[in-house]
Order: C-alpha cells, then structure tokens, then sequence
C-alpha cells in the first residue's frame, strides 16, 4: 500500500494528553491523543475483511516484486525437455508450452500488470484532479462545459476506446498501454474530484480563508484539495483494479502486452489454446487478476468506512 | 471623514424568479475606534450587508447593484478582486457565526494563523509562530506555544471563536465586522468572548461593525445601532438614544419582545412577539415594508401607499416611519 507521509507526520503528532504532568494522566496509563488518521487507522483495523485483503494485497505484490530477483530460472529461457512440466517443488506453479517457470513468470507478469495498473491509477488520478479542480472551482460556464464535454467522453466505449488509443501508437509497449488506458479511463476521476471541491467550497472555512485575503492558489492547494484526500485514496483502490482488468483484457485479445514479454493478460492468453489439456496455464494467471482485484476492492471498502465513518453502516 | 461610508448600497440576488432584494439602500458610516451596531431578524439583509463589504458575496447570484462603499478614502465596489484580496484581512477583517465550521479541520491551529501573517506582512516562519504565540496569548488560550500545534477538533467552541478573532487580529485591520460572532457560543462564553472582543478592539483602535440580532449584545458593546428590516435601515441613533427613545414601531416591538425578569408580571408574563412575518423580498411591500405588521399603520394610511424616506428627528437620531414615537404622543396630546 502506498505510503502516505502525511499520514506518518499525523501520527508522530500524537503527543501525550496535556491533563497533569506529561506521562502521567489520572488513570495512570499514558493517553495518547486520537488524530483525525489514527482514527481511521484503528477503524481499518476493526474490519476483519479489509485486514485480511490488505495482508493478501501486500502479499501478492511482494510476490511479484521479488521472485524474478530470487528465482533460479530466466523466465525466457525456452526449455523444451520441461515442456507443461506439471507442478512440484522445483516448478511450484508447473512449465508453459516452452517449459518457462510459470512461478517466475506470472511474478513477471504481475510486475508489468501491477506496475501498469499503477501508473495509469496515478495518471488518472493527475489528471482527474487537475480537471476537477479547475471545473469545481471556477464553476459557472466553464464548469457545464468541462462536464459536457466529458459527458461527451464518457459515451465512448472504454475497451474499443483504449484501442483506438493503442493503434495510433506503431508499437505497444508498457507506456502506451499506460497511456491508452488513462485517456480512456479518467473521466470518472475528474468528476470525483469536481464533486469534492464544489461541495468543500461551501464551506465556512473557506470563506474564512478567503475573508483573511487568501488568494484562489492557496485556498485550491491548502484548504480544498487536502480534504479531498480520503475519498481520493478510496478512490485509487476502486480504479485500480478496472485498469489491471483492462490491461489484462487488451494483452489477452493480443491487442496489449505480446509474447514473449508477459502480463497476466498474455500469459492467459498461453493457456486459452492448451486449457482443456493443461488448465493451470489458463487458471494461474485468472487467480493472480482475481487475487489482485477482489483484494484492491476490500481495502477500498474498508478504507471508505475507515475515512468517512458518517458512510459506514452500523 | 468617517473611516467606512457606505451609500444607498443595494445588492440583489438574481433567482429564478427575479432579483430578491436583500440590501435595498443601506448607508451608513463607521467612525473610526468606534463600534456599529447592525440589528434585525433573521432574513433583513445585516449579513449580506458585511459580506458586501468584504466583497465576499456569492457572485453569482448575488451582485450589488449600485451604491458605494468609502473605505479609508477608497472606494471598494469597483476594485478588482486581487486588490480586494490585498485589503481583506490587513484593513478589512471578519469574524463569523459558526467558530465550529470556520477553521479547516486539516490545518493546525498555527498554519491558520500563520497563514495571514505571511500573506499580509511577509513574515518569515519563524517570526509569524512568534507572533502567533502572542496572538494565542492576546485572546487568553493557556499554553498558547504548546496549542499552536493542536489541531482545531481538540478546541472548544469558545476558544476557536477566540482564534478566529487572533486571526482576524492579526494584521492590526482598521475595521473588524463580527458577524453574530457569539450567536452559536454557550450564553455563559459569549459574555467572555464579547468582552474580550471590547478590549481588543479598544487596544488596537479597531473600528468594529457589529452584527447582531441580540439587543442585550447591542446594549453591552455599541456606541451607534442601525436598525435594519427588509434590507433597509429603519432607525439609526446613538445606542443610549436608540433604548431611551425608539421611534420606529420595529425598533420598539423589538425591545419589548427582550425577556423581562423584574418589573410587572416578571418571570411569569409571556413573552411578547412580533406579529406576522417579514415581507417577500422579491416583491417587498410597495410602501412602507414594515406597515403590513405595524399596529400603527391603517390601510389607507399613507404609509402604505408611498415609502417613508430616512429622517432626521433629533440630531444623529435617524427614523423611516411616518408614525414614529415622539409624533403619536404629539398626535395623541
């Protein structure tokens, strides 16, 4: 999970409570002072579902991080003695048709998925929140015509769309997946964003910012965009795991990452022709998408209920 | 030269089904190191009146008219919004109702005030912590180096009320418009914050616009009252000439709906209050705007046929009524 730094600067503020003398309250016991995210660190905590998954997620991602480093074999290397080699303890995930280790490379594959996932998340999320701001912000015309004109965006077809983008390019190669995914996918971002900052605007905080003589850059950057940061968190996990399936879907119809190059698109796309016969070459690299995206979506949820308790049922 | 002189200032809200009326020639001056008081209910435009002051009504819908507001010499309406922003909390601050709403719940109570001060003095980070301390200290927070640091969830009502007023101090601004600034405290904490206010103000040689709808407030703090009703001023005196004499029929309404402990009746008397409501301000009364709830007012009356202008009664002494007080007891001799 992403590291966030003001999340650590929160908690290193957590200082001890001031009744009596420092370290020494009436109950004995030092009290610690509950910051707005050490709150929601310990509501995270109490959802059993959200814990589990974020243990899944940072498994999976340690996985593919650091297997190919520590793995013996070279995951192009065509070995055709070990040929749909079933698994064992030297191929723990069994060979593909050209005897590669299928353990290095879905960890591989998932590098270049995951990281493309990422990237295009992070993109999207620059982008979303450079239009939105300025959409919310300004409002009034320019408003109804940034969101027009995403209206108009948004009766593209995503897939058909993110192809369109991929063949304007000669090659595919990891940037332009990452490109043609975030053009074709960021329009809900924006719209996120705009939402927050119209309705943070109205708050009386603001007006107070702007009754001191706070200028438009100061009260965007200071007072709005940083109270949009919980929903913009929730917001990474939900669109994470529709880039990673999107990116698996283009490798699998062969429009995205090709053999011999892997993403867990392609290496599917391996087993489709053999999986009668040898289904763990399909199944593999289905469980490592499914894996990803049924955890990123437990932690979205408990990250939502964790930010925003007034949304949580009780 | 007063330091604010505000003339026939109208701002209109544009809906959909037409411009509501909201300040309907308002004037009024501010004399400097002086406390005004704006009265009224709920709805009569004394809010709308400081925000177009400030500048910081909502545009759109809201947009002022005509009219001008003289601030130190320099007239506001016309500036444009980078020079509005230079004055607004230098010369020209603001405190408002709700302490609890007004402070970013992300930023440490010393970012905030630091905020003004780097903006407005240039001062360095550590000479605006320095300053803020004293700040913190000037409005009475205990341990003000150590909640410098606090985020505002961990203040209390009262004391984020007093920091807003730290803030707004902050430059030394000529005129200070407290907006309701102690309508959503606890009575026992507005008396607090409202002597606090004094004192600071007389220390600084702040002018201060005081809005209110609190008569016991107006009495405690004002030097002059400006009555308002339906985004217009119905009386303005001087504050001991406003309780001894009020003219107009709202103005006397309204001090007699103050809850009275002693005199006839005491504690077990009803509560007075004042009959119907406040007009539509889309489409006011066509005369005189208080005559459909005045009990002085009878139809056919000229009141209610042609507006009564703002006249002068006594010296300083301001009343837009055709029955003011001191002409029925003259009527009725």
């Amino acid at each position: 999970m992403a590291v966030n730094p003001q999340q650590e600067e929160f908690r290193e503020r957590a200082v001890v409570a001031d009744t009596g003398a420092p370290g020494m309250s009436t109950a004995g016991a030092p009290v610690r002072q509950t910051s707005l995210w050490r709150d929601a660190w310990l509501r995270y905590r109490a959802n059993k579902a959200a814990v589990i998954a974020a243990i899944f997620f940072i498994a999976l991602v340690a996985y593919v991080i650091i297997v190919p480093f520590v793995s013996p074999y070279d995951p192009y290397a065509v070995d055709f003695s070990q040929a749909y080699a079933p698994v064992s303890l030297k191929h723990p995930l069994g060979c593909d048709q050209y005897g590669r280790d299928l353990f290095t490379r879905v960890a591989l594959g998932g590098r270049v998925s995951i990281g493309i996932g990422f990237a295009a998340t992070i993109a999207i999320m620059g982008i979303g929140i450079v239009y939105g701001s300025i959409s919310g912000f300004i409002g009034g015309r320019l408003d109804n015509g940034m969101m027009r004109f995403l209206d108009a965006l948004y009766g593209l077809p995503y897939l058909p769309f993110a192809i369109i983008v991929t063949q304007l390019f000669r090659t595919v190669n990891i940037w332009v997946m990452i490109i043609a995914l975030t053009i074709a996918s960021w329009f809900t971002a924006a719209r996120v964003v705009r939402g927050q900052i119209i309705s943070l605007k109205e708050n009386d905080y603001v007006r107070a910012a702007r009754a001191v003589g706070a200028r438009w850059y100061r009260i965007l950057g200071r007072h709005l965009l940083p109270n949009t940061l919980g929903v913009l968190i929730v917001f990474v996990f939900l669109e994470l795991p529709g880039v990673i399936l999107g990116e698996a879907f283009l490798s699998f119809i062969g429009l995205g990452i090709n053999p011999p190059k892997a993403s867990w698109g392609s290496l599917a796309q391996d087993g489709r022709d053999v999986y009668l016969a040898h289904p763990s070459m399909i199944l593999i690299p289905s469980i490592a998408i499914a894996w990803l995206i049924l955890s990123a979506f437990f932690i979205a949820d408990g990250l939502r209920d964790a930010l925003d308790p007034r949304t949580r049922e009780t | 030269m007063a330091l604010l002189e505000v003339r026939d200032l109208r701002t209109y809200f544009k809906v959909r089904e037409g411009d509501v009326r909201a300040v309907d020639g308002v004037s009024f001056e501010v004399e400097a190191g002086k406390t005004l008081s704006i009265v009224g209910e709920s709805g009569c435009g004394k809010s709308v009146t400081a925000l177009s002051i400030m500048g910081l009504i909502p545009k759109p819908p809201a947009r002022i008219v005509s009219g001008s507001i003289r601030f130190d010499g320099e007239e506001l309406t016309g500036l444009k919004e980078s020079e509005l922003e230079n004055l607004r909390g230098r010369e020209l601050a603001m405190i408002f109702q709700d302490p609890m709403t007004s402070l970013n719940p992300t930023l440490t109570i010393g970012t905030q005030i630091t905020e003004t001060l780097s903006r407005h003095l240039g001062m360095s980070r550590g000479e605006a912590n320095k300053r803020a301390v004293e700040l913190l200290e000037e409005v009475r927070i205990p341990r003000a180096k150590a909640r410098l640091k606090d985020y505002p969830h961990r203040y209390s009502g009262g004391m984020r009320q007093r920091v807003m007023i730290a803030i707004a101090l902050s430059c030394n601004p000529k005129l200070l418009i407290a907006d309701e600034p102690t309508t959503a405290l606890d009575v026992t904490v507005q008396a607090g914050i409202l002597d606090l206010l004094e004192e600071l103000r007389t220390e600084h040689q702040m002018a201060m616009i005081l809005i209110t709808h609190d008569m016991g407030v107006v009495a405690e703090a004002a030097d002059d009252v400006v009555v308002m009703y339906a985004g217009q001023v119905v009386e303005q005196a001087g504050v001991l000439e406003l309780f001894d004499n009020p003219e107009h029929p709202y103005t006397e309404a309204l001090l007699g709906a103050l809850p009275n402990l002693e005199g006839e009746g005491g504690r077990e008397a009803r509560l007075a209050s004042i009959p119907g409501r406040p007009p539509d301000l889309l489409d006011p009364p066509p005369a005189c705007r208080f005559a459909p709830r005045c009990p002085h007012a009878n139809l056919g009356d000229y009141c209610t046929v042609e507006p009564p202008e703002l006249r002068e009664l006594r010296p300083g002494h301001w009343v837009r009524s055709a029955h003011p007080a001191s002409e029925r007891a003259a009527v009725a001799v």
